[in-house]
């Protein structure tokens, strides 16, 4: 046999993907025994670079395949098939409390993920790899269209799946940092939902103003789904994470205007001053600000804001009245709200008041605040600019450990996607059930 | 059958109505149709599912593609569902429309001119390889074709199919007088490497390039006819042999390309010039694929170099159809070539792999294999040669599940001819398919290993 080199051969696939899908990565034309380093690295938007590796010995055949073969060390271990996008983290000397987000959809997440010979711990940048190949992750399916929103004084972007339709709408909020984040509703348009992401604390109106908004703010996004040509005007659904689910759950159970087909609250609470503003919401927790206590880094912990919870009907919403399929997602390592006693605390209220039927709880251990789309890389904490004027920067505790809130987000994921397909083309018993999960 | 889909609508409105409570019924969620992966490559399979549908109905799949020239293409085909409402393209046949049977990919090797569209067309020839074919895929309700309205949608996908993977690199060479595009896969390299030839049709056609690229090799399209950066006048082949080896050396001497891993690919008359290169100039390529073409030239050379003098192929061994449509086979006919330009073929010392389309109605690929075969044998080489021979296919074998053209447009002056490629719809499919497949386990044997 002839002296040359090994021609390795890596490949991802699909090397083209939604944010949300899986891929399988593998190594060939390597000898039996062979030791490797699997390498992810991403740059972000705003330059930072994120990395993960793992290490594995390729088998009998001289092969490693990732979504079968265990990781021996590195970012994750064991098998983990998409370990390189999850534990995807700040490389060495970056500044702290970083977070990935992606602000434009419209282009992919680039990953390069490269092969390694030998098990190596660091200084991937300074190597020459054996082999890379490139990876686009996109929030948005092709034919999927980006429509940015300014009737009615909203700052919000629709976006809607490709083909005639016309489709389920849903209206998705974020929480207490701002901004219009649009990552969520692209990849759920992709999924054939037409969503609107919407800027509540942030909006134009409010810079221009100084006022924040109010609920009429939610009912017209509302009315600009329902009244659009290509949304079915009576399968809207609301989506909210953190201060989102405030908003989502005042809007489901009091508004005479907002009919829901269903409710998605992630990491939230129902407590909350009845009949306040949003702005009256806010300072209801602000009160509560001596109550802040700080973990041993430092870090921001914003969970007994809202304890105990409060007896006294009027600082909650009443769950009774709930009339649509709720889905709650908690984490229980939440630091930041308290968000598994507030499902705990609905689930009763419910219970007493006969509509628990109405309810899905999914709980996960060991999860955090930050329930995203599946395998984005966790935050335990992370810079938080507050939307107050003036604005301050902490870095908050959202909590959760790496492999237990990775697993949550996807399973999260999954059922949010069911759940919500059932209840938005209408037809499934009341409180969707799992048990074909 | 019942109207199913009314049915779910209207039930949706009484809902509404109760105050918004639901109370079930057997509704079922609206139709979905999937296609995966959504962003592909063009020698990917693509899944192709409908879901949510009414158990035993007759519903139809469509695809609607938009060339880079804006010309419109179209397939469809009709299902009937099963039990659980499903249509799975991947198991389900077709049992009408552009295909019949089970053919996962035949919406998209099936796709034909849309009705109204210019004449003669032939696909595949997408100029830009950096953008991807942008497909429409829709359910219709009942057995329809898609020009039939009004139609019912149930739903739609939109999906991607591209020629490069992301971080193929696509570099434009006018290096040594050579023209050319060059293809590099991502990564540090180096790459074992592709020569890639097309026909007499000329130009730059780069799209196999860059899917080689896709799949881990460098890949150099060389031009040598019909090219504004080549010199001379256009209708002639104006270089010779000592570009073809300017082309692999350039090849040979790039940073991130093994230099004892080239090979050569050809068709049509790349085959020629691939044959030639490797048994005539000093060149040693790792392995040769050939493709529907001659062992020998089919124009009269001009010089020992390989230059051409004549504008054309010799039209006396032109033969016409009934309507008037050109088949170009005899001119490739063993007997037919110049003889001084016959490949020594003895001289060849690499595998060979040569690719047969049975109903070649452009060059005699028949005959020309069992002459390279015979050579190759009397020469005590026959181990070198793998042959591959594909009944109903013809002389365009190019990448999977795209459309083959039996004909098409040949020239405008001095008078408007089409030409016969020949090869039959699904034939034609089954054989780019399985080649594909065979040409990289081949390149992969001989240039990785």
């Amino acid at each position: 046999m002839s002296m040359k080199p090994l021609c390795v051969k890596l490949s991802v696939q699909p090397s083209r993907g939604l944010v949300d899908e899986k891929f399988t990565v593998l190594v060939q034309n390597l000898l039996p025994g062979f030791q490797l380093t699997v390498h992810a690295l991403h740059q972000c938007e705003d330059g930072h670079s994120w990395e993960a590796f793992a290490h594995y010995t390729t088998d009998a055949t001289g092969t490693v395949n990732v979504s079968q073969d265990p990781s021996l060390d590195g970012t994750y271990s064991g098998v983990e098939p998409m370990g390189l996008l999850w534990s995807l983290r700040p490389v060495p000397g970056s500044k702290s409390g970083l977070r990935m987000r992606k602000m434009n959809v419209q282009t992919p997440m680039v990953v390069t993920i490269s092969v390694y010979q030998g098990h190596q711990m660091e200084g991937f940048l300074d190597r020459v790899s054996l082999a890379s190949v490139v990876v686009e992750r996109w929030y948005m399916a092709p034919g999927v269209r980006r429509v940015p929103i300014t009737d009615g004084k909203l700052t919000a972007t629709l976006f809607l799946p490709s083909g005639a339709g016309p489709f389920p709408g849903l209206l998705d909020l974020w929480g207490g940092g701002g901004k219009l984040v649009e990552y969520r509703a692209a990849l759920l348009a992709s999924h054939g939902i037409a969503s609107m992401a919407l800027d509540y604390l942030t909006p134009q109106i409010t810079k221009e103003t100084g006022k924040m908004v109010d609920n009429d703010y939610f009912e017209t996004a509302y009315r600009v789904l329902e009244q659009h040509p290509q949304i079915l005007g009576s399968r809207i659904a609301m989506l909210g994470l953190s201060f989102g689910t405030s908003v989502t759950l005042r809007m489901a159970v009091y508004s005479q205007d907002v009919k829901l087909s269903c409710a998605v609250c992630i990491s939230g609470s129902h407590v909350q001053p009845i009949g306040g503003s949003v702005e009256q919401i806010l300072a209801y927790f602000n009160r509560n600000a001596d109550k802040t206590r700080f973990d041993e880094n430092n870090q921001v912990i914003w969970r007994d804001l809202l304890l105990p919870i409060p007896t006294d009907p009027s600082l909650k919403v009443d769950m009774g009245r709930l009339q649509c399929p709720l889905l709650l997602v908690v984490g229980e390592d939440d630091q930041n709200w308290p968000a598994h006693e507030c499902a705990m605390d609905m689930k009763e209220m419910m219970e007493r008041a006969g509509n628990s039927h109405l309810l899905t709880v999914l709980s996960y251990k060991n999860a955090g605040h930050l329930i995203e789309p599946p395998f984005m890389p966790f935050a335990r904490a992370s810079t938080f600019k507050t939307v107050t004027n003036p604005p301050t920067k902490v870095m908050a505790l959202w909590g959760g450990e790496l492999v237990a809130h990775s697993r949550a987000q996807e399973d999260a994921w999954r059922k949010m996607l069911v759940f919500l397909r059932e209840n938005l083309y209408g037809g499934m018993k009341h409180g969707a059930s799992f048990s074909n999960l | 059958m019942i109207p199913c889909y009314t049915v779910q609508r209207n039930l949706a409105c009484i809902q509404r109505t109760v105050g918004g409570v639901r109370w079930t019924s057997s509704c079922r969620p609206a139709p979905l149709l999937t296609a995966s992966p959504v962003r592909a490559l063009i020698d990917d399979k693509i899944s192709i599912r409908g879901h949510f549908l009414p158990p035993r109905c007759p519903v139809t799949v469509c695809a609607q593609m938009q060339s880079d020239d804006g010309d419109l293409w179209e397939a469809f085909a009709h299902f009937n569902t099963n039990s659980d409402g499903t249509v799975n393209l991947t198991r389900d046949p077709s049992v009408g429309g552009s295909y019949l049977g089970c053919e996962p990919m035949g919406l998209l090797w099936g796709l034909q001119p849309a009705p109204g569209a210019r004449e003669g067309l032939r696909q595949a020839e997408k100029k830009k390889v950096e953008t991807p074919y942008v497909m429409l895929m829709s359910l219709l309700k009942g057995h329809v074709s898609p020009s039939e309205r009004p139609s019912t949608e149930l739903a739609a996908v939109t999906a991607e199919r591209w020629y490069m993977a992301p971080g193929v690199r696509r570099i434009e060479i006018r290096q040594n007088g050579v023209v050319g595009t060059l293809f590099l896969p991502p990564g540090p390299g180096p790459f074992p490497a592709m020569l890639d030839l097309w026909g007499m049709g000329g130009g730059l056609v780069e799209y196999r390039s860059a899917l080689f690229a896709s799949r881990g090799y460098a890949s150099f399209s060389l031009a040598y006819i019909g090219h504004k950066d080549l010199p001379g006048p256009q209708n002639l082949i104006n270089v010779g042999d000592p570009y073809y080896k300017s082309a692999f050396q350039l090849l040979q001497d790039h940073p991130q390309v093994y230099p004892d891993r080239i090979g050569i690919i050809g068709l049509s008359f790349g085959v020629y010039l691939a044959l030639r290169l490797a048994s005539h100039s000093g060149i040693k390529p790792s392995c040769l694929i050939c493709i529907n073409g001659p062992a020998g030239s089919t124009i009269k050379l001009a010089d020992a170099d390989g230059r051409t003098e004549q504008t054309e192929n010799d039209q006396k061994y032109w033969t016409y159809d009934d309507q008037g449509n050109v088949s170009f086979r005899a001119v490739s006919l063993p007997a037919n070539l110049s003889p001084e330009s016959k490949v020594k073929l003895e001289h060849l010392t690499c595998p060979l792999m040569y690719i047969v389309g049975e109903d070649d109605l452009s060059a005699s690929s028949v005959e020309n294999a069992n002459l390279i075969e015979e050579t190759l044998s009397a020469a005590g080489k026959s181990q070198l040669l793998t042959r591959l021979s594909y009944p109903g296919a013809g002389h365009l074998i190019e990448p999977p599940y795209t459309p083959n053209s039996r004909a098409s447009l040949w020239s405008v002056k001095p008078q408007k001819l089409v030409t016969l490629w020949g090869g039959h719809l699904a034939p034609h499919a089954a054989a780019q398919e399985d080649s594909w497949k065979k040409i990289l386990e081949f390149m992969e044997t001989n240039l990785r290993h």
